[in-house]
């Protein structure tokens, strides 16, 4: 066992100096911040004026009148919007570039509320905004005078959502702005998918370190130290923790740096749930094990490092199917489905890590599925460590299914 | 044969896909001694030794390595193996630590043992260097220095001098005599038996998997010793009584081969009688090499 904790101490030691790994684990949060930085900023009225001094609008969009119900254009609006009698005047303007777009309102616009947009640029965005404010305009003008100003300032902003939670009592638990009920909901599903997600990167570490001891033809060396389930244990071990110091830093500097979510951990006890989060780790832990014993000893059976990544992508890809089978995890139609992928050992951790979040789990689901995997795991290990010896020395040749029963019965 | 022995080989045979790689192996090494384990490529000496560390698991047959199943006795073994490898992007001194620690050694114990074999084979100035910036043989003492650090009772050396040049091979033979002089027991193995005559004193000799001569090399040399001399300078010999054939060595020495019922001082006395000057005189000597060639001849199919 001492010789697990060396390799383990030894793999976590010289792995997380590694260039990729220090670049990976830190370019995503680096590029979530300046992200966030930037989207902060510019959403922001600061960010908003210098948007407007770096690409100011300044010309007007054109209204063509066909109601008669818009014009003539109230003084206030005479620097946004101009009239034109004709469409092809309105037309030419746009050409000219003299206009940023114009609307045409029909001559039944009560009825039909027609309004035809043109644009000259491809910018969805710009013409998006350049709609809004011309449908403002309209919806203004048609209340105004009929309704009173205070009125017509709560039809614009007419709902400020809270949101109350009740305990089983009727108690109330929280009350959350609506914006953070969505954060509320979408974070730990953002938070398991992040967690399932770097499993992955986890078990690649682990097949990268046992292909590049064996194309180095130093594992013959440490075989001569330690059993072949010693290497094999220490390296999960060491390469797992290397993992979750990966999956804590992206984490921490998602909590750190998300808008509002600090708000969130100290009012609503919505993102931590600590039954859910812990289950999170859990299953973080199994899949990890599970999926990085599958991956990196099924790779190491491939002839040279090409195939290894190949056939570690089949697992990977097996692994990886409840991302696409979550769209049934909230659909009450499916339960035998949602379930079936919960017990089944290889889609079982990501399927859960994303079910917690989403939905009341029954823990009947929670014990099956752990149980499933806390005998998947040991199993994988006994049959991994016989394959994993029986293919380390196998150099630019893979091993026959012959081979491979041999391995596994030899004591 | 002596008691309790080192490493007791009994019937080990190992094939591949059927590809047979040791047969029926029998030998045993014992306490101090340097035993050769010698053939040429593909005589299943690699096979043998893996099985040994517990690398391979035999198909059959038992060994017994310091008394105990192979792999039981890591710690107390020394292995260099034919495959050599190195962590290429650790420095050299924290490789070491590294697999001393993964022999039993703690990270302070297995430092200072580093930096002293480090000094001993001149490589203190590139303890701090990278092990691919380490030319190849460098890279070979780094990793003799890595079977030696825990100081084990038995070494296994698998192609000990492949790849090294001429100083080196002569420094790692001191090593190896120096080992043996501190009563470790040595098992080495090599396809270039030159190599390693001058070290083993007893040894097996392995052909298609199989142990087709083993024993006391100084046995073996006795048995297919030929009936010759070598002298110099070169004398025409031939037709002389009791000369069977003159061969001329790659040394300038010429060897008689003579027949069975000739003593070499008989013709030593014809030759002074007939006037003839001899610088040099002796008994010849038969090479591992010629030994094998000859074994391989003496069997049914050889």
């Amino acid at each position: 066992m001492v010789n697990v904790w060396t390799i383990a101490a030894h793999e976590y030691r010289v792995n997380v100096r590694r260039l990729g790994f220090v670049f990976s684990t830190l370019l995503y949060p680096a590029l979530g911040m300046i992200s966030l930085a930037i989207i902060a900023f510019f959403a922001s009225p600061a960010g908003r004026a210098v948007e407007a001094q770096l690409a100011p609008e300044t010309r007007p969009i054109g209204l063509v009148d066909q109601s008669g119900l818009f014009t003539p254009l109230p003084a206030e609006a005479a620097g946004e919007f101009a009239a034109f009698e004709a469409e092809a005047a309105a037309r030419a303007a746009l050409l000219a570039d003299e206009i940023a777009a114009y609307a045409v309102i029909s001559p039944d616009y009560l009825e039909t509320g027609a309004v035809a947009f043109y644009i000259k640029e491809n910018s969805i965005s710009a013409s998006g905004r350049r709609s809004a404010k011309v449908r403002t305009f309209l919806q203004r003008r048609l209340l105004e005078g009929k309704v009173d100003p205070a009125t017509l300032e709560r039809f614009y902003e007419s709902v400020q959502l809270s949101i109350t939670k009740l305990d089983a009592s009727g108690k109330p638990q929280t009350t959350l702005e609506a914006s953070a009920v969505i954060i509320g909901l979408f974070t730990p599903y953002l938070v398991a998918f992040l967690l399932s997600t770097s499993i992955f990167p986890a078990a690649g570490y682990l097949l990268n370190s046992l292909s590049e001891e064996k194309e180095t033809r130093v594992v013959e060396m440490l075989l001569s130290s330690v059993t072949a389930a010693e290497l094999l244990a220490g390296k999960v071990i060491g390469l797992g923790l290397l993992g979750l110091t990966q999956m804590s830093v992206w984490i921490a500097s998602s909590l750190l740096f998300s808008v509002g979510v600090g708000v969130l951990i100290a009012d609503s006890g919505v993102l931590f749930n600590p039954q859910v989060f812990g289950l999170e780790v859990i299953y973080f832990l199994f899949g990890y094990l599970l999926y990085g014993i599958l991956i990196a000893v099924m790779g190491m059976l491939g002839a040279d490092p090409r195939e290894r990544l190949q056939i570690a992508g089949v697992f990977s890809l097996t692994a990886s199917s409840p991302y696409i089978l979550s769209l049934f995890i909230t659909d009450a139609t499916h339960p035998i489905l949602t379930r079936l992928v919960s017990f089944f050992p290889l889609t079982a951790p990501v399927m859960m890590m994303l079910r917690l979040p989403l939905t009341d789990v029954p823990a009947l689901d929670v014990g099956v599925s752990l149980g499933v995997l806390a005998a998947s795991i040991p199993l994988a290990f006994w049959a991994g460590a016989r394959l994993f010896r029986a293919s380390l020395l196998m150099y630019g040749k893979r091993l026959s299914l012959r081979q491979m029963w041999r391995a596994l019965r030899e004591t | 044969m002596q008691s309790n022995p080192v490493i007791l080989v009994t019937h080990l045979s190992k094939a591949f896909d059927g590809v047979t790689a040791v047969e029926d192996a029998s030998f045993q090494v014992n306490p101090g001694e340097i035993f050769g384990l010698l053939g040429p490529n593909g005589a299943g000496k690699t096979t043998t030794l893996r099985i040994l560390m517990d690398i391979l698991k035999p198909d059959a047959g038992e060994a017994l390595v310091l008394g105990r199943p192979p792999g039981a006795a890591r710690r107390r073994v020394g292995y260099l193996p034919e495959e050599r490898g190195l962590y290429r992007d650790l420095r050299v001194l924290e490789c070491l630590v590294y697999l001393g620690q993964l022999k039993g050694l703690t990270q302070a114990d297995a430092q200072r043992r580093a930096a002293g074999w480090l000094e001993r084979f001149d490589l203190t100035a590139r303890a701090k260097s990278k092990v691919q910036e380490l030319s190849h043989g460098l890279q070979q003492k780094v990793q003799i220095i890595a079977s030696l650090l825990h100081d084990p009772d038995l070494l296994i050396l698998d192609e000990p001098f492949q790849g090294l040049d001429p100083v080196n091979v002569d420094a790692v033979r001191a090593l190896i005599r120096e080992q043996r002089a501190q009563g470790k027991t040595i098992i080495l193995s090599a396809h270039e038996m030159s190599q390693v005559e001058r070290l083993c004193e007893r040894l097996a000799l392995l052909h298609n998997g199989r142990v087709i001569l083993y024993g006391a090399l100084a046995d073996l040399k006795r048995q297919f010793a030929p009936n010759a001399l070598e002298i110099s300078p070169p004398l025409p010999l031939a037709g002389w009584p009791g000369v069977d054939r003159l061969e001329m060595r790659d040394d300038g020495r010429q060897r008689i081969y003579l027949a069975d019922s000739r003593a070499p001082r008989d013709l030593l006395k014809l030759i002074l009688e007939r006037g003839y000057a001899v610088d040099h005189f002796e008994l010849a000597d038969v090479s591992l090499d010629e030994i094998f060639v000859a074994a391989v001849k003496e069997l049914p199919h050889g």
